[in-house]
């Protein structure tokens, strides 16, 4: 009794954890059956659909059926068939009759299946291959497609493989924080985890997913993966809901509040069902990375160091750093990547994402932007047909009003909810306008006298100072904000109804304030004063001032921020959420966890 | 003399897969003195300049097809891409090889018949004729532009890649980065001098860089700062060799690539994506342009002229030339397929490949 009295803190802390545990598990029990139960109904064929068939029990002579008919549709191939094939292979191979174990067999041997040329492909082709290895051992390279053998095979997947989680745990992804892809780097991971063979291999994929998820969680914001993104589609930036990484986080994270599958709320753009891996898997997400992606009680600054992709020319380095800041409310996240050319094609540089039970819940400006020297500093093929090549895979690569695009001319300085993002544009580029996204779902839209378009979207309040003149043209579900000059920016501050009350008052702050910007086509400087009384200087191509003293980049780690800690190079993480720890050691390959 | 035929043939010692020169010797059982060696040597001969006459009908052209406007994106049917091979001079083709979006750059044969394809997935060889195929590198090699094989020593190939040069000493079976002295890693071509294969140029994007030692070590030769697409050492006068560029036209050098110089008369500072000199006749060079076709030089260089008659697309990345029929000219194009002239490039017919992306060619 007396034992008892003394430890009886430490008891009920850890029956609230348990408990907390134990109701978070439920969820994700309850919503991974729901899942299987919902994909276990459709009709398509895809190695998904046919697990998530096989695993419930559902239709399963049509599931087995649709297996051995993308053992021969040549309708698909390359990386993706690469890890599908064998995760669904292995998910379920109790199940499949002889028949069918050869023919998937035979497929590794006949089916051409290419690796591609980005970071995701090479996760997808290498991880499918190393697997697919493992279950075919001791054969020759008359058996395997690439003309390998099993033990060539392996070891080379193996090598790879290493070789990218400590490239990722140093350095960063090149493909990082992508709503899309994002799908393409944990799928594959999870199958690694659940049928690796190697206990180290197997221990390491269990990090990377830690690590993957964890690198979401710190960004995500009620199911949108918020910040600067690194490659992300048109439809995903203006309707960041309807990103594939939204099933991520409703599976996971419990977020957003309903399934993102469904017409009425969420516009899939695609009925892929990467999540079935996910529900079927071992892998069960810690419950500090959950709490970190949900808890948003208090606003916190997250900065971040990622790497360029591979640069083969036109470049001083291989993978210079990428600088990511953002700010994180739980009404908005603003989000942003320091500018240049950091990825080709899809890279989106900023946003402001806000709650909203509305579609098109974002904001944003860029540049856009296309060349084929851009391109061949990524791709090696000739940079004058390049740009053509891009377009008939991407569609808006030229597009004078793509809603993606990196560029060698726009800049971005953040503080907190504050952004500044500069524009000095080349004459002689294609296309010499800023774009940007208005929603016509905000609640308000208000040009004001002052100069500032003051935007109001639920909880949300958004300042927007244009530095230069501009128009407005009405589309079908936005108001496009363009700008043709060429030395040009825009300041953003963003407010919620907690900090300022009602959205006048929050309109009547923002009147009085004063932009210095005076020489602006000459010295290329803005000073702007933040709500809360910070300065922020920024000048294009040159220095970043906040309250006079200079930004160093060079001094962001790999993670910094209240839930996330690790130094560049370090090959640690240390994820925190109040008196928990959680550190993966890429290093020494452990995980440690402790409660203070 | 009495003459009594035996009846048999036999081969000699059949080579291994790598040498594909068969050679048989008639063995007659001569009842006459000293006519015996002679008879034999007089058939070996007959045989062999025969066989040169066949060997030369049977040239046999690479055709690498990177892309074409039909293809699937990640579909492992894409029948029209690939490796085409063909023996007719160009009347019909073969598919060998990949089908999947692999990006076939450039396929050429060594002497001993192995076929190599530069590809984005690394390099492939196939020791059948294409029948089946092995990727020999690893993850450490990719984006393959280029790859040659040391006409010397059929088991030292390079590669020229995004990210360097590559050589591999045993057939393919290992590879290992050759990049000490490279400034700029990017090579989309590479060169083995015929004449003393130890020395190498390669095509960078920030000039000529020049090796004495196989690989070993680069050092700039010429063209510093120009992004070089091709280099092409003339086929009859080994001292010369020719340099497209990406902005500055074509280049020559009369010593062995220690100095160039633009020999640009009369055509328009274009990028140059490929150059073919005639093999009888050095002062017959072909250029292949982006959007301005091919052009041809009768004069060794010192004056261009058009030569488009035909051609449907100008972006000329590819050329080769018939050895045993000079006036039989290809010319690959980036999504217009490839083009073939039957008068030394006077006049262009298409000839396959719709919409396709040719993107290398040569000839074995």
């Amino acid at each position: 009794m007396i034992r008892f009295c003394r430890y009886w803190r430490f008891i009920l802390i850890a029956v609230f954890s348990l408990t907390d545990i134990g109701h978070s598990q439920t969820t994700f029990v309850a919503r991974k059956d729901r899942l299987l139960a919902v994909v276990s109904q459709e009709p398509h064929k895809d190695f998904f659909i046919i697990t998530a068939k096989l695993g419930s029990g559902v239709d399963v002579p049509q599931a087995l059926s649709m297996l051995d008919s993308l053992t021969r549709d040549e309708s698909i191939g390359g990386m993706f068939y690469a890890y599908g094939l064998i995760g669904a292979y292995l998910y379920n191979r109790h199940l499949l009759p002889d028949s069918l174990h050869r023919k998937i067999r035979r497929a590794y041997r006949e089916r051409k299946m290419v690796r591609g040329d980005t970071e995701n492909h090479w996760v997808m082709y290498y991880t499918g291959l190393y697997l697919a290895a493992q279950t075919w051992p001791n054969e020759d390279g008359t058996q395997w497609f690439n003309g390998k053998s099993s033990a060539e095979n392996f070891k080379e997947a193996e090598a790879w493989l290493n070789f990218w989680i400590k490239l990722t745990a140093t350095k960063g992804q090149g493909e990082f924080d992508s709503p899309t892809y994002f799908i393409t780097f944990v799928t594959p991971i999870l199958i690694l985890h659940d049928f690796a063979q190697d206990p180290v291999m197997k221990k390491k994929a269990q990090m990377m997913l830690d690590y993957l998820f964890a690198d979401f969680a710190a960004e995500h914001l009620r199911g949108n993966y918020g910040g600067g993104h690194s490659r992300d589609y048109p439809q995903d930036i203006i309707y960041p809901l309807g990103a594939l990484s939204t099933k991520w986080a409703w599976l996971y994270f419990g977020e957003p509040d309903f399934e993102p599958w469904s017409e009425a709320r969420g516009q899939s753009r695609h009925r892929s069902w990467e999540t079935v891996f996910g529900a079927v898997s071992s892998y069960r997400l810690p419950e500090i990375i959950r709490q970190i992606a949900t808890d948003r009680s208090a606003p916190y600054v997250h900065t971040e160091t990622k790497r360029v992709r591979n640069v083969i020319r036109f470049g001083e380095q291989k993978n210079p750093p990428v600088y990511k800041y953002t700010y994180m409310t739980s009404d908005y996240v603003l989000g942003s990547l320091h500018g240049g050319i950091l990825q080709p094609i899809q890279q989106h540089t900023w946003d402001v994402t806000f709650v909203s039970d509305k579609p098109n819940n974002t904001l944003f400006t860029l540049h856009p932007f296309y060349s084929g020297k851009e391109l061949a500093m990524f791709f090696p093929e000739e940079q004058k047909v390049v740009s053509d090549e891009v377009n008939r895979f991407h569609l808006v690569y030229t597009d004078p009003n793509k809603w993606n695009s990196s560029s060698p001319y726009e800049q971005t300085f953040q503080h907190k909810n504050a952004l500044i993002v500069l524009y000095n544009i080349d004459q002689n580029a294609k296309h010499s306008h800023l774009d940007g996204f208005f929603p016509k779902t905000l609640d308000e839209r208000v040009e004001d006298a002052s100069g500032w378009i003051f935007c109001k979207a639920g909880k949300t309040y958004i300042a927007f100072f244009p530095l230069k003149k501009y128009e407005w043209i009405e589309e079908a579900i936005n108001w496009r904000w363009r700008s043709h000059e060429l030395i040009n920016g825009v300041i953003v501050e963003i407010g919620a109804e907690a900090d300022y009350g009602a959205f006048a008052e929050f309109k009547k702050r923002f009147q009085q304030v004063k932009v210095e910007n005076q020489n602006f086509d000459t010295n290329l400087t803005v000073k702007y004063t933040t709500q809360d009384g910070a300065v922020i200087q920024f000048t294009y191509g040159g220095q970043r001032l906040l309250n006079g003293k200079p930004v160093d980049f060079a001094s962001y780690k790999a993670f910094n921020g209240p839930f996330l800690q690790s130094e560049t190079g370090s090959g640690v993480l240390k994820m925190t959420y109040k008196n928990h720890t959680r550190i993966l050691d890429f290093n020494k390959i452990a995980i440690e966890e402790k409660t203070n | 003399m009495r003459i009594k035929p035996c009846d048999k043939i036999r081969p000699l010692k059949k080579n291994s897969h790598r040498n594909r020169n068969f050679f048989y010797s008639l063995q007659w059982d001569f009842k006459f003195c000293g006519q015996k060696k002679v008879v034999v040597i007089f058939l070996l001969l007959f045989f062999v300049m025969s066989n040169e006459v066949t060997f030369a009908q049977q040239e046999t052209i690479y055709m690498s097809v990177r892309s074409t406007r039909q293809t699937r994106l990640h579909a492992s049917d894409n029948p029209l891409i690939g490796l085409f091979l063909s023996r007719d001079a160009g009347k019909t083709w073969e598919h060998k090889g990949w089908r999947d979006q692999i990006k076939v750059f450039y396929s050429e044969a060594g002497a001993d018949g192995t076929i190599w394809s530069a590809c984005g997935n690394g390099v492939l060889r196939s020791i059948d004729g294409g029948a089946t195929w092995k990727i020999t590198t690893g993850w450490e090699v990719t984006e393959t532009l280029k790859v040659k094989v040391d006409p010397s020593n059929s088991e030292v190939i390079y590669a020229a890649t995004a990210y360097g040069i590559f050589k591999s000493s045993d057939h393919g079976e290992t590879w290992r980065e050759k990049n000490r002295g490279l400034v700029n890693t990017f090579t989309a071509d590479i060169v083995v001098d015929r004449r003393n294969s130890a020395r190498l140029f390669a095509a960078t994007e920030g000039g000529i860089y020049a090796s004495a030692h196989r690989g070993e070590r680069w050092a700039l030769a010429g063209l510093k700062g120009k992004g070089i697409r091709t280099i092409v050492q003339d086929p009859k006068d080994a001292k010369i060799f020719w340099a497209g560029t990406e902005d500055d036209g074509v280049f020559r050098s009369d010593d062995r690539g220690k100095a160039w110089q633009s020999f640009n008369h009369g055509a328009p500072l274009i990028t140059v994506y490929a150059i073919a000199v005639d093999p009888k006749n050095s002062d017959t060079i072909y250029l292949g342009t982006h959007e301005a076709g091919v052009y041809r030089s009768d004069d060794g260089g010192k004056s261009w002229q058009q030569k488009i008659a035909g051609m449907k697309n100008l972006v000329v990345h590819a050329l080769a030339i018939l050895p045993s029929n000079p006036k039989i000219v290809f010319a690959g194009t980036i999504n217009g397929g490839l083009y073939r002239s039957a008068d030394g490039g006077e006049t262009w017919e298409f000839n396959s490949q719709e919409d396709g992306q040719v993107w290398g060619l040569s000839i074995k």
